[in-house]
């Protein structure tokens, strides 16, 4: 007997609206279909509108995770089209941000896959260790999510010499940090039992279905356009690109973990590496007639945008292709012959995206309904103040 | 391979059905053919050249005609492979067979440019709502859109 069970679009397991309809016979998967559309706001018109600069803050609002991946890949391809390039050191800061974004998202989803396996400890100790990168993003961008540093011919910001010392602290403290996770993921029995053998893609199934990303890698398929078609600074740069030929979640764990190394060697030697002068170049309004594929390894898998130009200070076309939807057929395919209750995991181990960094918290008084805003630090200051008068609760022994 | 190698092997193995190819940046390469070659040469490109690997489908309105893009990639080049459809018929042969991931891209569009893609296994709305007006595609660039006029129910207070 087969039934067919909705989930989505609205759903407690899933982060963002999507439409997963589950055919099932029993506990077991054996048919899924995705259902898109529910978020789509029409940027690709709304661009055709907007001129060169404008676009640029356009294309860093499609992700709130990624943001500046597609502010990257927009801004590397209107470069091309207009024919400058960027100051080198402009270039470098630029892809730091990049590695430290990877490193920001690629620990908020260890911290969902420890989530949805029931491994809620470790989602706690990898969503502490990414407020480290989060901090160094703000101190380098001045904002947590949409960083705006991105700048049609190089970047807005500089870094001073104590920034780049916080920038090596902080890696120093995330390395250490990942190679304890790396040992926890490989040797933790409940959690590996729990993701081994789940959502399975066969490397074949991999290739004919162009997934992307730490899901094609996983898959045993080595595929980084950082290092086949190594755009700005990743030609100057070592690094390797990790795979694991386990096919399944475990893999997709072990990838993004070993990826997290990778980035440190990159942010490293990026630090290192940082060429004195400008921090960008003065750019005309418009840009010649012309086309351009830009491709950019964003954490989710390839990102593509084609941009054409028609002479006039707006795109004539922007086409933007994001990794998560090369991925959905994919996971129509993990998600076949697997169970209910793995749909979650499976779901999140292709890495849709979840809004985060709510800064001010609003709080209402339960007797008189008032509303005001705290700040984190007074919020921080109010909870320890509670916790210290609350003696009892702090001392309570078993009574047996 | 180097990209001039390729360029001479395309030119070799496809010749007459290679309108037009260039190659404007390092890795980069743009072929054009006629929409009843795409399939052939697709399928020369996946069996010869190993290019396995469809990132997008990218339509573009160019006012008398449809010009759509696909963006082929193998870790050595990229292969941008174009035709040109008459805005009066739009109509493409489905490259599924050869590929299977390119289905979602073909319904994107399907969805967005009003092109119908012959012998594609799944036609269903990909993007566009279910309840979404027959006829309007929101990328052709005759398309504008217009917000619908706010009704609130018993009328302004």
């Amino acid at each position: 007997m087969k039934f067919q069970i909705p989930i989505g679009p609205q759903h407690p397991a899933l982060k963002e609206p999507i439409s997963l309809r589950m055919t099932v016979e029993g506990e077991v998967i054996v048919d899924a279909d995705i259902r898109l559309g529910y978020n789509h706001r029409g940027v690709e018109k709304v661009a055709e509108e907007k001129n060169w600069t404008q676009n640029l803050y356009l294309s860093e609002r499609i992700c709130g995770i990624c943001s500046h991946s597609h502010s990257t890949c927009y801004v590397q391809g209107v470069e091309k089209l207009m024919d400058i390039a960027p100051p080198p050191r402009g270039m470098y800061i630029r892809y730091l941000v990049s590695e430290l974004e990877r490193v920001h998202s690629h620990l908020l989803w260890l911290g969902v896959a420890g989530h949805e396996a029931g491994f809620d400890s470790f989602f706690m100790y990898t969503w502490r260790d990414r407020e480290v990168v989060m901090d160094l993003l703000e101190m380098i961008t001045g904002n947590r999510v949409h960083y705006a540093i991105n700048a049609v011919g190089g970047v807005r910001r500089d870094l001073d010499d104590l920034q780049k010392a916080k920038v090596l602290e902080g890696v120093k403290i995330l390395r250490e940090r990942s190679v304890y996770y790396f040992r926890i993921g490989a040797s933790e029995p409940s959690f590996v039992a729990r993701i081994a053998g789940v959502g399975v893609l066969p490397l074949e199934k991999a290739v004919a279905l162009c997934a992307v990303g730490p899901t094609a890698r996983a898959s045993g398929w080595a595929r980084d356009v950082r290092k086949e078609d190594p755009y700005a600074v990743y030609g100057e740069l070592e690094f390797d690109v990790p795979t694991a030929d386990t096919c399944d979640v475990l893999g997709r764990v072990v990838v993004r973990v070993k990826e997290l190394l990778e980035s440190y060697k990159l942010i490293e030697q990026m630090i290192h590496k940082l060429p004195e002068g400008p921090i960008a170049a003065k750019v005309p309004r418009k840009a010649k007639p012309g086309e351009v594929v830009s491709r950019y390894e964003a954490p989710r898998g390839e990102n593509l945008h084609y941009i054409k130009s028609n002479g006039t200070d707006k795109p004539e076309r922007l086409k933007v292709r994001a990794p998560t939807l090369a991925n959905y057929p994919a996971t129509v395919e993990m998600l076949r012959s697997g169970f209910i209750a793995d749909i979650p995991l499976i779901f999140a181990a292709i890495d849709p995206c979840i809004c985060c960094a709510e800064r001010a918290v609003v709080l209402t008084s339960a007797r008189s309904g008032e509303e005001s805003i705290v700040r984190l630090g007074d919020l921080r200051r109010q909870a320890l103040e509670r916790h210290q008068k609350a003696p009892l609760k702090r001392n309570a022994v078993w009574p047996f | 391979m180097t990209d001039a190698e390729i360029i001479d092997r395309l030119k070799a193995d496809l010749g007459g059905k290679i309108v037009e190819l260039t190659h404007p940046a390092p890795r980069r390469l743009f072929l054009k053919a006629a929409p009843g070659d795409l399939l052939a040469v697709t399928g020369t490109l996946r069996d010869k050249y190993g290019v396995v690997f469809l990132s997008t489908i990218t339509g573009v309105d160019k006012g008398e005609t449809f010009e759509i893009i696909y963006h082929f990639s193998t870790p050595e080049q990229d292969f941008n492979l174009r035709t040109e459809l008459p805005r009066a018929r739009p109509h493409v042969e489905s490259i599924s067979s050869l590929i299977p991931g390119a289905v979602l891209y073909e319904r994107e569009l399907q969805d967005m440019f009003g092109i119908v893609v012959d012998h594609i296994p799944d036609a269903r709305r990909l993007v566009l709502s279910d309840d979404w007006p027959e006829g309007q595609y929101p990328l052709r660039k005759d398309w504008k859109h217009e917000r619908p006029v706010e009704v609130i129910p018993g009328g302004e207070s």
